[in-house]
């Protein structure tokens, strides 16, 4: 089997991927992904965007998924279930259409902090990617901070560079 | 008093000059306090034992620079420094201060990167996807906040700027003496505008106050490097325009 790589291998740019402050809005970052990632030249995986506080740290990202999750009304938040009973509930999406313009707009203006997904794992430049897949698979994530001596953001660990690398090595084995 | 020791007719010096410095160093000094009255044009005159049109200039000169305040009807009164700000070749806010010889410091709110939106990519002539590094410091004169300045700098003009402490340096001498980025011209527009709710806060002053807004548009050359926009008590500060006529 091939010696694994470490992170600083094959971790990624933090500038290939678009900036926000955590005080933009939901309705910002919406601009900011389409012209930052889906109507850009440059192909963008995955497509994310870094959240910073106002000292330049990372506090987490927010992919497209978050976005609409952060603009979904609050009727259609997931709902504990009685026991054995089901019900449909792809009915309630339809009254999304009709009532978007009451709740989603409003929740347009709530801030990118409160849609993103807190960047709570990291690995260090010189850890196995081995580790880096732990972290994702475990905690499902597409992205992953790279900090030098556990502070200074230095680079992104993406799956597609995890899933390339290990399973090269798992198929020359 | 004795003023043979403070007004000096055999030293070059003009005369009105030296009865503005003797009269500055009262309202510095806070013998003469902020919104007290001077004494009449008649009895500085003979305290100074100089003309008229002496104690004239020397009061103008200090309305001018901010020091006195000329109320129609009333008197003249001591304000707070107002703070003439040329429009020319921009000054950094800390080359001003010093030359008005004005202890001030500085609070820096943010220091980290954005994407441009709302326009800001067309006021920084970048495309839309490109990362900008924004800066927003918060400018206090007597433990008083009086400018607010959110400045942005494309990213790739000057990248080690996000790890730079621009709470003590100028961004303008770190761009011209550090990085080697001279300044050659600026644009600037001036108007007066409603405050926003975060920025009357930070500045002190009622919700929805009018407010003194300065936009800049710093060139190297063709190329513009830092757009920033300063919003101004408008009870510290007075712009001046001084023009030369033109001998044809």
């Amino acid at each position: 089997m091939e010696t694994i790589k470490v992170v600083k291998d094959v971790m990624v740019d933090v500038f290939d991927f678009p900036h926000v402050p955590y005080w933009f809005s939901l309705r910002q970052a919406i601009g900011i992904a389409k012209k930052s990632l889906l109507t850009s030249e440059k192909c963008h995986h995955p497509m994310a965007i870094l959240v910073f506080d106002e000292k330049y740290n990372l506090m987490g990202t927010l992919t497209l998924k978050d976005i609409l999750k952060g603009l979904e009304p609050n009727f259609l938040k997931p709902i504990t279930k009685a026991q054995g009973l089901e019900s449909d509930e792809s009915a309630l999406s339809a009254l999304w259409d009709g009532l978007f313009f009451k709740e989603s707009l409003d929740k347009a203006t709530r801030p990118v902090g409160e849609a993103m997904v807190p960047a709570k794992f990291f690995v260090q430049p010189d850890d196995p990617l081995t580790k880096a897949a732990y972290l994702m698979i475990h905690n499902d994530l597409v992205l992953l901070p790279v900090l030098e001596d556990k502070k200074k953001f230095v680079g992104l660990v993406r799956i597609k560079e995890i899933f390339e690398e290990l399973s090269n090595a798992v198929l020359s084995a | 008093m004795n003023t043979e020791k403070l007004i000096n007719r055999d030293k070059p010096q003009k005369l009105y000059i030296q009865v503005f410095e003797v009269l500055k160093k009262k309202i510095e000094s806070g013998e003469w306090g902020v919104g007290s009255q001077i004494p009449i044009e008649e009895d500085l005159c003979k305290i100074y034992e100089v003309s008229k049109a002496t104690i004239r200039l020397a009061v103008l000169e200090l309305v001018r620079q901010g020091y006195l305040v000329r109320q129609q009807g009333k008197g003249t009164f001591v304000c707070k420094r107002v703070i003439p700000e040329g429009l020319t070749m921009s000054t950094s806010f800390k080359e001003l201060m010093l030359e008005a010889g004005v202890a001030f410091s500085t609070q820096v709110l943010a220091q980290t990167v954005v994407m441009p939106t709302d326009d800001l990519d067309i006021k920084l002539e970048i495309p839309d996807d490109k990362h900008i590094i924004y800066i927003k410091r918060l400018r206090i004169i007597d433990s008083e906040p009086v400018v607010l300045q959110e400045t942005y700098i494309p990213h790739h003009i000057c990248p080690s700027l996000l790890n730079e402490d621009i709470a003590d340096h100028s961004i303008l001498e770190l761009f011209e003496i550090k990085y080697d980025i001279p300044i050659t011209n600026v644009k600037g527009y001036i108007e007066v505008v409603y405050a926003k709710e975060d920025e009357s806060r930070l500045l002190g002053l009622p919700d929805n106050s009018p407010a003194l807004l300065l936009e800049q548009h710093f060139y190297s050359g063709e190329k513009q490097i830092m757009y920033t926009r300063s919003i101004k008590r408008p009870d510290r500060f007075r712009l001046s325009i001084e023009m030369q006529k033109k001998t044809y």
